[in-house]
């Protein structure tokens, strides 16, 4: 074998217990035993173990029980069935719940070996394809925008399309829903891509610093200003500019933009030579920005300057089958962290996670996540590790009928499952033909 | 450079032909340098046979030999010439616990070749010191090793036995080194 493993044997009876162990002492593996399934289970809690080997008789839980609880809780958990030669129909059931093999006891010291060795082979071909899966998910994904919902899909699709060309490109999504990961990607994915990217939080700055920092400045046409600087319109010469929370910007510092994007030559603060710039805009907002064009307190002409080609990132609340694939990758980033194990989900955590609706977005999950990992005291998060996240009870007015109360929460359950009729129908435990009549009574369609 | 180790004892477990123990007390001293010392023969314990398997557990063996005084010797080989088991496997050439003080060489099986017709003595002492060393090698700390040639590689039937050579690989080697020194 070529790399040791952590096995546990499962058996009721200590001898085989204690001869397994030292047998695979022998080889320098890690090596504990269970005399009961409860007890594997508790083991299991605590510590990842690669291989069992499961006696197929044992009171209390039988092997094909602990078997079946293991991969589902522990899908990647490898097990062996031991079993005696009376119950060979058992061990036949458990190689279709997923063991990976079994021996019939007392068995050759070569069939163990020969099953160890199958294992080390598969365990070699699982990393390989693990290693060209994520090599190959690099190269045809983007860096930490996880999602495979078709809205996602969408967005993933438009990326590489919009890279190419040089129009500006305006993010809409919540906060927290990745808009800046998308403007790098599509910034990597550009012809600009060796060139600097330059992200900017125009809401987090007063419009006299923005447009320093934008536009540079001339040595002493303000107090503090001790030198001449370079703006980053200049400073990104060739590359992508990010100007995050775009809507906060003021009217004056609007028309300054639209000036630029027209004549691409910036003058800057103190000066009267303008230079040359050449970049490609990436802008973000969370603000429904036609809604104030329309409104006037946005300019028109600069919005669709802006506006060349609007992406929607949709928020996490509309992509909540992303969800476990997100939480996967938070729990794989903050282990690396914190160098703490925890590699499951109890079912009932993600359905709170599923349940709840992350008005932080993608960037909520992954506070709670991470705050999870830190606290957890085993390797699977439960519901009580995520006590912290409280998803909102109904609100009903008090003024509403019973028929309007009906109707709203029908309407909540099915834009929470994305209108999946047959889903919503289960949770709301009705079948699906009462809920197609309810929502013809109430007029509820598909937006 | 003194070793650790000082003396390895061969006690002969029931009725073992004297040549045997000879040949087995050469390779230990040839091989791994330790002095070797045929001790005095002792009997399995009656415990140790499985009357429904007719066989003798080799757990219950290294137990009752762990439990003796055997004067300065630091590790000791039993020798017999009965079947040996251990519950899980249908049977074992010897054995012995990682960094144990007593292992065991079954001398039974290895009179046999894979097709049934039986070696000369010249084969069945070589597969012997095979057996005996690579016990000797898990009681000095040694693990198995991935090596077909190797010494230390598991070796489940007479014919890895055989395809096994006397020595050591060079990383267990290594190992060795550092453990009697």
């Amino acid at each position: 074998m070529d790399r040791k493993m952590s096995v546990m044997i499962v058996d009721d009876e200590a001898i085989v217990r204690e001869s397994l162990f030292h047998w695979f002492k022998k080889y320098g593996h890690i090596v504990e035993t269970a005399a009961s399934g409860f007890e594997a289970l508790e083991k299991l809690e605590t510590y990842p173990f690669q291989l069992l080997f499961v006696d197929i008789k044992m009171p209390g839980m039988d092997g094909i029980e602990l078997l079946e609880k293991v991969k589902t809780e522990y899908p990647d958990t490898l097990v062996i069935i031991i079993t005696a030669y009376g119950s060979i129909e058992s061990a036949v059931n458990a190689m279709r719940i997923g063991a990976t093999d079994y021996l019939l006891k007392p068995f050759k010291p070569d069939q163990l070996s020969l099953v160890m060795e199958r294992i080390s082979v598969q365990k070699r071909l699982v990393t390989q394809y693990n290693y060209l899966k994520g090599h190959l998910e690099k190269i045809t994904r983007f860096d930490n925008i996880i999602g495979q919902s078709p809205e996602m899909e969408k967005v993933f699709n438009l990326i590489p399309e919009v890279a190419q060309s040089d129009a500006s490109i305006l993010l809409a999504g919540e906060t927290g829903t990745g808009k800046e990961l998308v403007a790098k990607a599509i910034h990597a994915e550009s012809p600009r891509s060796h060139l600097p990217f330059i992200a900017i939080n125009c809401g987090a700055m007063p419009e006299s610093l923005l447009e320093s920092e934008l536009f540079g400045h001339q040595k002493g046409v303000f107090t503090g200003a001790t030198r001449a600087r370079k703006g980053f319109l200049e400073v990104v010469s060739g590359g992508t500019l990010f100007l995050d929370e775009i809507g906060e910007i003021s009217s004056k510092m609007q028309i300054n933009l639209l000036r630029v994007l027209e004549e691409k030559k910036i003058t800057s603060i103190g000066s009267r030579e303008p230079v040359d710039v050449d970049f490609r805009l990436i802008s973000a907002t969370r603000r429904n920005l036609k809604k104030e064009v329309a409104e006037g307190s946005f300019r028109e002409d600069f919005f669709y300057r802006i506006n060349v080609i609007m992406i929607e990132i949709p928020p996490l609340r509309k992509r909540k089958e992303d969800i476990p694939l997100l939480v996967e990758h938070f729990l794989k980033k903050y282990c690396q962290e914190t160098t703490k194990y925890v590699d499951h989900v109890t079912r009932d955590a993600m359905e709170l996670l599923k349940r709840y609706d992350w008005p932080g977005n993608v960037r909520e999950l992954e506070n709670a996540i991470e705050r999870a990992v830190v606290l957890s005291k085993s390797r699977t998060l439960r519901v009580e590790d995520l006590s912290f996240i409280r998803p909102p009870d109904l609100q009903f007015s008090k003024t509403l009928s019973l028929r309007e109360m009906e109707k709203t929460y029908i309407q909540q359950i099915l834009e929470e499952n994305n209108w999946n009729v047959t889903q919503s129908a289960k949770i709301l435990k009705i079948n699906r033909v009462t809920l197609h009549k309810m929502m013809k009574r109430y007029h509820l369609e598909r937006p | 450079m003194t070793s650790k180790i000082k003396s390895v004892g061969l006690v002969p477990l029931g009725n073992v032909p004297e040549i045997d123990l000879k040949v087995l007390a050469e390779h230990i001293t040839g091989c791994f340098k330790l002095t070797t010392q045929i001790l005095p023969p002792l009997e399995p314990p009656d415990d140790a046979l499985d009357e429904r398997r007719l066989q003798y557990d080799a757990g219950i063996i290294i137990e009752a030999m762990e439990a003796m005084q055997f004067g300065n010797q630091d590790k000791v080989i039993g020798v017999l010439n009965k079947d040996l088991f251990i519950p899980i496997f249908t049977h074992v050439f010897g054995e012995a616990r990682q960094g144990g003080k007593c292992g065991l060489v079954s001398l039974f099986r290895l009179a046999k070749n894979p097709d049934g017709s039986t070696p000369p003595s010249a084969i069945i002492q070589e597969r012997a010191a095979k057996v005996a060393l690579h016990e000797l090698g898990h009681l000095l700390d040694l693990l198995h090793c991935e090596h077909k040639q190797c010494l230390m590689h598991f070796a489940g039937g007479i014919d890895e036995v055989d395809k096994m050579s006397l020595d050591l690989c060079e990383y267990c080697s290594i190992f060795l080194q550092d453990k009697l020194h």
